[in-house]
């Protein structure tokens, strides 16, 4: 719970990107003071934070309902997304942001030119296991509400 | 000690641990996909008794009270009704909604974004130190600030300093005025007293505490005993008792939950790399259930089945004592520790330990069991697992919340 949650607006931008900052991709306060902060990766930390907390992983505050997810399309087919949970407001205003950038953003190993946004009640917390390639936890959505493309 | 040293510990190779993680996830697949009408409508009755009985406890304060012939029977069942209302709405409902577990329904009310339950921490803050914190560091050493809730000296491998000598007594002010520890559980007390806090962050946390506290003293002390009357004072005191019986109750719950014998203590180290299944034998091995009926696991937020709480956290808690038959049998399979007893053995053990750490090592015993043996391995050298000095131990690590900061900030602690 440190630092405060900020709206996504508010929070400090990407010096290379000039696009705010989510609150997933952020580290520590005193870490995050001392670098420059990216939006290009997640941080592993935050995520399980967001993931367990049930916090925005854009703003940090609490999650409301429907809970919202963004990914790229493969992930939204797998049902499986890198992403941690973010309020339905938050999750539209980060795809505004990230939608013109033409590079990878948000955990994403490639640039994502259709970005999905997909809603739920609930959602499934996967921790890796030693076959995954990928070692990084997912979030499985249960019952999906809505996915727009 | 590293993960490695743990599987160790319970005689496994690495083949087997991960196939002990994917029979867990398919004991979870099961009961993800038989989850349906009669667990909702659990919650929804459980939900329904727990306000009729502090309804029942509420009225009967109010109007038993009021006559003389009635004021003492009055006074014991509205207390008991309360307070049985209060455990329940703590244990089993707010518990358990806060960690997810009924958010797959959908419901407006019964879903972890918005429950806020009868005690003295606000939700967001208990789903930080309690969700996150504890179940995602459970029982490792200088993260999990459960490991005695920040007073209480509970693993032999924490240094002892002279203060540990008061535990017996900082242990029954912690169990009476449980609630309020909790409260001030997720402030990071040391990290503000050391500035190096957020101030933003622990403005805006003060500010929640102070609003929910205030409105648990209105509700329990100001506006209940208004509505009784000349007889304010009885329902005052009826609603202290009921609050002082919830807070030795899930006191005594929690401390079952890891300070048995039995359940490990774990370091930073095993935290790197650690896959699901590692994950998985690491909430086995760090937690402890206690035996009891259907009533006495209701009451208890069925935390009775501790290990498969901390296995599926997110899991309706109505569906454990079946989960719990599949992962003791798993763990008879694999020879894996399964750390179970009656609940006044466990907190007994818990008490003792409490009480024997409040003296250095030197003069007490340890009563950690001795790990399993496996046939393949049983020549070959054991690893050094004497208890070390407290001249070897690092130091206690008193500060909470170290887990949120970096490798890097906390070499400057």
């Amino acid at each position: 719970m440190d630092p405060a949650p900020l709206p996504f607006g508010e929070r400090d931008p990407d010096p290379e990107l000039g696009v705010p900052v989510p609150f997933a991709c952020t580290t520590s306060y005193a870490e995050a003071a001392r670098a420059a902060p990216s939006i290009r990766q997640l941080d592993h930390r935050r995520v399980t934070q967001c993931a367990l907390s049930r916090v925005c992983g854009v703003c940090g505050s609490p999650l409301g309902r429907p809970i919202a997810f963004v990914g790229s399309p493969a992930e939204a087919d797998r049902n499986a997304f890198h992403f941690p949970p973010c309020h339905l407001e938050c999750a539209q205003a980060l795809l505004d942001a990230v939608a013109p950038v033409d590079v990878a953003v948000l955990g994403q190993p490639e640039t994502v030119d259709a970005w999905v946004l997909t809603t739920t009640a609930a959602f499934e917390y996967v921790r890796p296991s030693l076959e995954d390639a990928d070692r990084r936890p997912t979030f499985e959505p249960y019952e999906v509400l809505t996915s727009t493309r | 000690m590293a993960i490695a040293d743990v599987k160790e510990y319970t005689h496994l190779t690495e083949e087997e641990v991960e196939q002990i993680g994917r029979e867990l996830d398919a004991i979870r697949t099961e009961i993800e996909e038989s989850r349906g009408a009669a667990d909702a409508a659990y919650i929804n009755r459980l939900i329904r008794i727990q306000r009729g009985l502090a309804a029942a406890g509420r009225v009967t304060l109010a109007v038993g009270t009021q006559s003389k012939k009635t004021r003492k029977p009055a006074w014991v069942a509205g207390a008991a009704l309360l307070g049985l209302a209060k455990i329940l709405e703590n244990m089993e409902i707010g518990h358990n909604v806060m960690h997810g577990q009924w958010d797959w329904m959908n419901d407006p009310e019964i879903h972890s974004s918005n429950w806020e339950w009868d005690t003295a921490q606000p939700a967001e803050q208990w789903k930080h130190s309690h969700n996150y914190v504890h179940h995602q560091f459970t029982n490792v050493l200088g993260y999990d600030n459960d490991i005695g809730y920040g007073i209480l000296r509970m693993a032999r491998e924490q240094k002892w300093h002279p203060a540990n000598i008061g535990q017996p007594v900082y242990n029954a002010m912690l169990a009476t005025l449980f609630q309020w520890g909790v409260a001030l559980h997720d402030l990071d007390i040391e990290r503000i007293r050391k500035r190096e806090k957020d101030p933003k962050e622990m403005k805006r946390q003060l500010r929640q505490i102070l609003r929910k506290g205030r409105n648990q003293i209105l509700k329990d002390y100001v506006v209940y005993p208004a509505l009784s009357g000349r007889n304010w004072k009885a329902t005052i005191t009826a609603n202290a008792t009921a609050n002082l019986a919830r807070n030795l109750w899930s006191y005594v719950i929690i401390f079952c939950g890891h300070f048995p014998d039995g359940a490990m203590h774990f370091t930073e180290e095993e935290l790197e790399d650690e896959t699901r299944s590692e994950w998985y034998l690491r909430q086995i091995l760090g937690a402890a259930n206690f035996e009891g009926g259907p009533l006495l696991h209701i009451l208890s937020g069925n935390l009775g089945f501790q290990i498969e709480h901390h296995l599926y956290p997110d899991l309706p808690s109505n569906r454990y004592a079946e989960i719990a038959v599949k992962v003791r049998a798993l763990c008879d399979k694999y020879d894996i520790p399964y750390t179970v007893g009656p609940l006044h053995r466990q907190y007994g053990q818990a008490l003792r330990t409490i009480i024997k750490l409040s003296l250095p090592n030197h003069m007490t015993s340890s009563d950690d069991p001795a790990p399993p043996q496996r046939s393949d391995t049983a020549n070959e050298p054991s690893l050094d697992r004497r208890r070390k000095s407290d001249e070897e131990r690092p130091p206690r690590r008193v500060e909470l919340g170290a887990w949120t900061r970096s490798a890097g900030e906390r070499s400057h602690d």
